[in-house]
Order: structure tokens, then C-alpha cells, then sequence
């Protein structure tokens, strides 16, 4: 065996790399195109938002949450307010929570039609990429007029939301539905479904077997394309979503196989966008009149939640998978005493990396890709000495002590205190 | 000895011809195919200007670098430009002889393996990854349009021609003489080997494993820069053009010049527009419309294609042509 290991190379993919939207590093090694090792290296995109957020309080929250992931912007603060109104025990308005809805399935809409662009792109299928992001244009517009902004559009509050859908957008998002119907979803369907070389490079690559799915706790698309029926809005009943009609979408419907390789996931989410238009279609035909928020002005949510105590748990179906958010509150603070978030790309991540393993090189960035990754929401920091190889996860703690020594460093007239932080084993 | 500097002032003439047109043709290609996708695209001089720019630009040698690494971009364009003097413009080879179709393929398929000599010489292993996947396609790409070459040159040798297995023979007969209904059948099989051969010779659509952008971040080029990849590029262009050349001579042969009644110089500078304009129609089906409506495939894929479809269907083409001439089947 010994003498083998002398061909094995060590490719690195990552952090900086073509095929990769973010910074993230895989360490391959390869006995000649064949995978033999996949190593995964995060925290090439920690910004540290926990720390920042114990400085914020509950709305301004709302508004970092947003800002985890570009993408699923909406995902993130829409589960932060769920775990802050299960905390607080707040009511949330039946207008409120359909509208929730409506964007939400708005924007998993625009997320799939990013990733099947993304995909195509990986296999050097450029055209789809470009078709693909063209037709996410519309979406993008819907949601620019309902939110006023293309990414960011903070349409959450905590109790309910921030903006109407009113008539005007309600035709706007049935004349997209129309189109997407109509003229683009039979070219995708043609594309993931029966072209050629699309089935000839994403059929039976990065297969994750429904054990491995299981064991790795495989999330959102990368779940239900190895054939579990695992999503949030159904399993948990979330929301409005159960008289919506809402089910997990598994290749079967669409292909009566399950292989759980890279060709189902895509499956998936073609399903899931067909799924979605039906969704919104319900929700806008059902929504009832009324509020949309449970307090009509902001400071009496933060009077309320100052007084607030315990802990509360949001979950939510992101377009990539089971986003989510715990939150804790201590009386007389008026923000999060600990806000974490676990983010389904972490989980799907090692169970594509263990995927890998025996495959082609060729099919590390399209396996990749496949599972949408969303590293920006995912980092966490781990410090290598690059001497001893010892690792070392660094706290908040020693993030904080480490920034003030840089600070100092660079400004050593700074005269400012840095203030109390976190609770427990955080405070300085 | 006149006939040696005239030789040489032609080569240097074509070389300076065929490196605009090909450059030309790059851009035209990102142009159309940005159509077809919907994009506005790049201007169209824009690999001009890009060649321009790396030219103007330091380039980086990697530590790991043997001498080798310099030296290739240096000889690749060499051969790409001595491979101009056999490949066929609308006139015969400026340096046709006997049995020359040999030295073709050979100083073709030797420019791919000086990029390979490169790329390992680089010392990356996304090169070194790319230098065996350009291996593994250069000897299975090359078996196939052989023996279509061969078959063809062989064919045509019995219609009588002046320098048997030369490259100049497409300009005396032509394969579509022969007529009968078998023959065309054959040719019509080659012409698909041949549009499907070109496209791998130029790694674009199915065939882009090599240089694979999101994979091995451009293989064998990854390490390259400024100058260096300045020159690869070029001879690149110079391969695809020189490429697309043959095709256009073993199946589109025919000039206009005869036609329009010119003759002398006037006469090769028409023919060379012609077999250019030739050129840029082989290309826009085997590499525009090809890489719009194809994506990448994996390389164990791409040598079963060549393997147990390209071969196959060149055995086929090339039997079929031969019970034409024998006559087997009445």
C-alpha cells in the first residue's frame, strides 16, 4: 500500500478557485482522476455577526440577519423572528404570515433558478447559465417592487411584516407565474430533465446514498434528492403553510427513480419551483384581510422584548434546506443575549465531501454546486500553528481580545474602553 | 534559390495573414456565441487588444519552474508557425512534397504535446492535471481522423495525382468526384468524424477537459502569464485556424478565382479569402454553435466518444470507401 501513496497527489480547491462562488477549501487527494480523500477546510468567511449582534438590539437584528447570505435574505430574518416571537410568546397576524408566504416562496423562486444556472456553469454549460439568470431577472423585479430592493428586502418585522401586498402586486406576481409557466419552465424542464449532456455529467455523480444523507443529517434539496421526505413546512407544520398544501418534493414524482446523485437534486429543485408557483398562487388566492403587524409601532416591540425572558427556536425551509435560528433573552437588555444559527449548507457540506470520496475530479465543483453551498452563513474561525499543527477554535473571547490588540496596534492613541459583552464564559 | 526566399517571404506573408484572421475569428466567435446567449459580448477586436495587453505584461515564473517552462510557449509557436507551410490555403502547401500529410499531423499533434511539456514543467498540480487529461485526448483524437485522412488520400490517389499523399492532392481532385452513391455516403461519415474531431482539436464544448476553467482552473495554462501565455495563445489561434484548414481542404476545396477569371497574385489573395471565409464557416458549426449548445464532459466520456464512436464510425467510412473502389458490391 505504501508504495502507492507516492502517486496520490494533494489538490487543494480553494479558497480562492474558479468554480467556487465563496471562499472555502477542499483538500483533495487523487490517485490520478480518482478521488481518494476529500478534506474540508472552513472559516475563509467568518465576519463574525454573533459577536456584532450582542451589541445590537431585537430590530436591529432583523436587519443583520439579512445581511448572513444575499440570497436567502429573507430565510434568515424571517427565521430570526420566528425564534424571537416564540420566545416573547407574540402573536403573528394570519395577512402577516401568508405574506411571509408569498416572499419567502418568492425568493426560493430566484435561489433555484441561481443554482441551476450555477450548475450549468460548473460543467462548462454556459448558456444555461446565462438563460437561466436572465429568467431570474423577472423574479428579481417582482421582488424589487414588493420589497424596494433586489436582495435585501426587509420585509420581516417581529410580528408580522413590513409591507403590504397589495393589488397591484398581486397581478404582477400572477403575470410572472404566467410567464414562468408558460415559456420557461418547459425549456428548463428540457434541459434537466432530457438533455443529453447534462444526464451524461450529472447522473451518477456525487451520489449520496440515503444512509450517508441520514447519518449526516442532509438538508432541504440534498435530503429529498436522496429520497428522504424531510422539509420544515411540512414535517413541522409551519405557519399557514399545511392549509397551503405543501409536500416534499422527491425526484420520484419526476423521474421514478431516486439515486440521490447530483441529477436528483437538480430534479428537485425544478420540482420545487413548480411547487412554489402553486404555493403562491393558494396564498394569494386565500390570504384574509387585516393586520399585518401585531404592534403598530416599532419601540413597543423593544419595550415588550426588554422585559422578555427565556429562549425561543425558529425553523424554516430556506431554499437550501432547514435553516435554524436560537435566540435568548436576559430582562433589562433589550437585544439577544445569544443568537446562533445553524445553516444548512454545514451539514450538507461534509455529507457531499463524503460523496466524493471514490469519484472523478472532474465532479468535485458540479457535487459541489449542487448542494447550493452558502458559505458566508457557515464560517466559523479555527487557528492552525503552523509549526506544531495544532488547532485551536477561537471564542468570541479571543476573537475580541485579538481585535482590540489590533487596534491598538495600528491606532495606539485610542483612548475608548471596548464595553462589556455576552453573558456566561463570553464576558471580557 | 529564389524559389526558398520567395517560399520564405510567402510563410512570413501567411503567418502575419493567418495570425489576424484567426485572432478575428475569436473575436467574432465570443461575439456570436454571446448572441446566442443572450449577452451583448466583447468588442469585436477584443483578442487583439487582450494579446496586445499580455504582451505589454510581466510574466510571473513559478518557483517550482524548470527552463523548459519558457521555452515551450517559444517553440509551440515556432511549429504552429512551420505548420503553416504545409497546411493548405486555398492554394497547395507552400512546401508541398510527396508524402507531406505526414510532417502535417506530426507538427500538429506536436504542438499539444509541448503544452504538456509546459504545463508539467510549471510545477502546478492543476497543470499537471491538465497536461494528463490533454495526454489522455491527444492520443485518442488523433486515431480517428488518420485514418479518414489516410482513406481519403489513398482514394483519391487513383484518380490520378500529381504528388501522391500530399496535402496539395485536394486541390487537383476532390473527394465528392468520385460520384457514386456509396462514396458519398462515405464521405458524408468522415465529414461528421472530421466536424467532430475538429471540435476536440480546438477543446471546446464536450472537449474543454483540458483547459476546464471551473475544474482545473485552465490546466496546462494555469501557471502561465504575461508574455508567455501571450505567445500560447497566439499559437493557439494559429492550431485552430490551421485546423479548421484541413477540413475546409479535404471536403470544400474549391476556389472562386477560376471563375471570376483572375489570375497570378490577385488569384491566391481571392482564394485565400475564400478558403478564410470557408474557414469561418467550418468553425462557427464545430466550435460556435458546438460550445453554445454543449456543456463539458467527464474524460473517461470523452474517450469512450472517440473510442467506440468516432473510430468506429472512421473504420465504417473508410471501409465503405474502399468496397467503392474495389468493387465488391456491384
Amino acid at each position: 500500500m505504501n508504495g502507492r501513496i507516492e502517486y496520490w497527489v494533494k489538490i487543494p480547491i480553494g479558497p480562492i478557485h474558479p468554480a467556487l462562488e465563496e471562499p472555502e477549501k477542499f483538500i483533495i487527494t487523487l490517485d490520478g482522476e480518482r478521488i481518494i480523500n476529500v478534506d474540508v477546510k472552513l472559516g475563509y468567511n467568518l465576519r463574525g455577526l454573533e459577536w456584532i449582534a450582542m451589541r445590537r438590539n431585537w430590530i436591529q437584528v432583523l436587519y443583520l440577519a439579512e445581511r448572513i447570505c444575499g440570497i436567502c435574505s429573507f430565510s434568515h430574518n424571517h427565521t430570526y423572528a420566528r425564534a424571537v416571537e416564540e420566545m416573547a410568546g407574540i402573536e403573528v397576524p394570519e395577512r402577516a404570515e401568508y405574506i411571509r408566504v408569498v416572499v419567502g416562496e418568492l425568493e426560493r423562486i430566484h435561489s433555484h433558478l441561481l443554482n441551476l444556472g450555477v450548475v450549468a456553469h460548473t460543467i462548462g454549460y454556459d448558456t444555461v447559465l446565462h438563460l437561466s439568470w436572465l429568467a431570474r431577472e423577472k423574479v428579481m423585479d417582482i421582488l424589487e417592487d414588493i420589497g424596494g430592493n433586489r436582495v435585501n428586502y426587509a420585509g420581516n418585522m417581529i410580528g408580522g411584516v413590513r409591507r403590504d401586498i397589495t393589488e397591484k402586486h398581486k397581478r404582477a406576481i400572477l403575470d410572472m407565474i404566467y410567464y414562468y409557466r408558460q415559456e420557461i419552465m418547459p425549456k428548463i424542464e428540457e434541459i434537466f430533465l432530457y438533455d443529453p449532456t447534462v444526464e451524461a455529467r450529472l447522473r451518477d455523480s456525487g451520489v449520496i446514498p440515503k444512509r450517508i444523507a441520514i447519518e449526516y443529517s442532509a438538508q432541504g434539496p440534498t435530503a429529498r434528492g436522496s429520497g428522504i421526505k424531510k422539509d420544515v413546512r411540512y414535517n413541522e407544520k409551519l405557519g399557514v403553510y399545511p392549509d397551503l398544501g405543501v409536500k416534499p418534493v422527491t425526484p420520484k414524482e419526476f423521474t421514478g427513480v431516486i439515486k440521490g446523485d447530483v441529477f436528483d437534486r437538480m430534479v428537485v429543485r425544478v420540482g420545487e419551483l413548480w411547487q412554489s408557483m402553486e404555493i403562491i398562487e393558494r396564498a394569494l388566492d386565500q390570504m384574509p384581510e387585516g393586520k399585518i403587524k401585531a404592534f403598530p409601532k416599532d419601540n413597543m416591540i423593544i419595550f415588550k422584548l426588554k422585559k422578555a425572558e427565556g429562549e425561543g427556536i425558529g425553523r424554516y425551509e430556506a431554499p437550501r434546506g432547514e435553516v435554524i435560528h436560537y435566540v435568548r433573552a436576559e430582562p433589562g437588555r433589550d437585544g439577544p443575549a445569544k443568537w446562533k444559527m445553524r445553516e444548512p449548507t454545514f451539514p450538507n457540506l461534509f455529507a457531499v465531501a463524503r460523496a466524493l470520496v471514490g469519484e472523478q475530479l472532474a465532479d468535485v465543483p458540479v457535487a459541489i454546486a449542487s448542494i447550493d453551498p452558502c458559505l458566508s452563513c457557515t464560517d466559523r474561525v479555527a487557528v492552525i500553528d503552523a509549526e506544531t499543527g495544532k488547532k485551536r477554535i477561537l471564542t468570541e473571547v479571543d476573537l475580541l481580545k485579538e481585535s482590540i490588540k489590533k487596534t491598538k496596534e495600528i491606532n495606539p492613541n485610542i483612548k475608548a474602553k471596548p464595553e462589556k459583552i455576552g453573558i456566561g464564559r463570553c464576558v471580557l | 534559390m529564389n524559389n526558398i526566399i520567395y517560399a520564405t517571404l510567402g510563410l512570413i506573408a501567411l503567418y502575419l495573414y493567418v495570425s489576424f484572421a484567426s485572432l478575428l475569428w475569436e473575436g467574432l466567435d465570443r461575439k456570436l456565441v454571446a448572441r446566442m446567449q443572450r449577452r451583448v459580448g466583447p468588442p469585436l477586436l477584443q483578442p487583439f487588444y487582450d494579446f496586445l495587453k499580455l504582451m505589454s505584461k510581466e510574466s510571473i515564473i513559478p518557483k517550482h519552474a524548470n527552463k523548459f517552462y519558457e521555452l515551450a510557449p517559444v517553440l509551440a509557436l515556432a511549429v504552429s508557425i512551420a505548420l503553416l507551410a504545409y497546411t493548405p490555403m486555398g492554394f497547395a502547401p507552400l512546401f508541398a512534397t510527396k508524402g507531406d500529410v505526414i510532417v502535417f499531423i506530426y507538427l500538429l499533434t506536436l504542438i499539444g504535446f509541448i503544452r504538456v511539456l509546459g504545463a508539467i514543467s510549471s510545477g502546478s498540480p492543476y497543470a499537471q492535471i491538465g497536461a494528463q487529461r490533454e495526454m489522455i485526448i491527444l492520443v485518442s483524437r488523433e486515431i480517428p481522423m488518420m485514418l479518414g485522412l489516410f482513406t481519403i488520400l489513398w482514394r483519391l490517389n487513383y484518380l490520378g495525382v500529381e504528388k501522391s499523399f500530399s496535402l496539395a492532392t485536394f486541390y487537383q481532385r476532390n473527394i465528392w468526384e468520385l460520384g457514386t452513391p456509396l462514396a458519398l455516403i462515405g464521405t458524408f461519415i468522415l465529414l461528421a468524424v472530421f466536424l467532430a474531431w475538429l471540435a476536440s482539436e480546438i477543446e471546446v464544448g464536450f472537449f474543454d477537459i483540458p483547459e476546464a476553467e471551473t475544474e482545473v482552473a485552465e490546466g496546462p495554462m494555469a501557471e502561465y502569464s504575461g508574455r508567455h501565455l501571450a505567445l500560447f495563445e497566439l499559437s493557439n489561434a494559429l492550431k485552430m485556424f490551421v485546423s479548421a484548414s484541413l477540413v475546409v481542404a479535404i471536403f470544400f476545396p474549391w476556389g472562386i478565382s477560376a471563375y471570376i477569371g483572375l489570375s497570378g497574385t490577385a488569384a491566391l489573395i481571392v482564394d485565400v479569402l475564400f478558403h478564410t471565409f470557408k474557414v469561418f464557416v467550418v468553425l462557427f458549426i464545430s466550435m460556435s454553435v458546438f460550445r453554445a449548445i454543449t456543456g463539458r464532459l467527464r474524460i473517461t466520456q470523452a474517450v469512450q466518444i472517440f473510442w467506440l464512436r468516432l473510430l468506429p464510425a472512421a473504420i465504417i467510412g473508410s471501409l465503405i470507401l474502399a468496397i467503392d473502389l474495389l468493387g465488391v458490391i456491384a
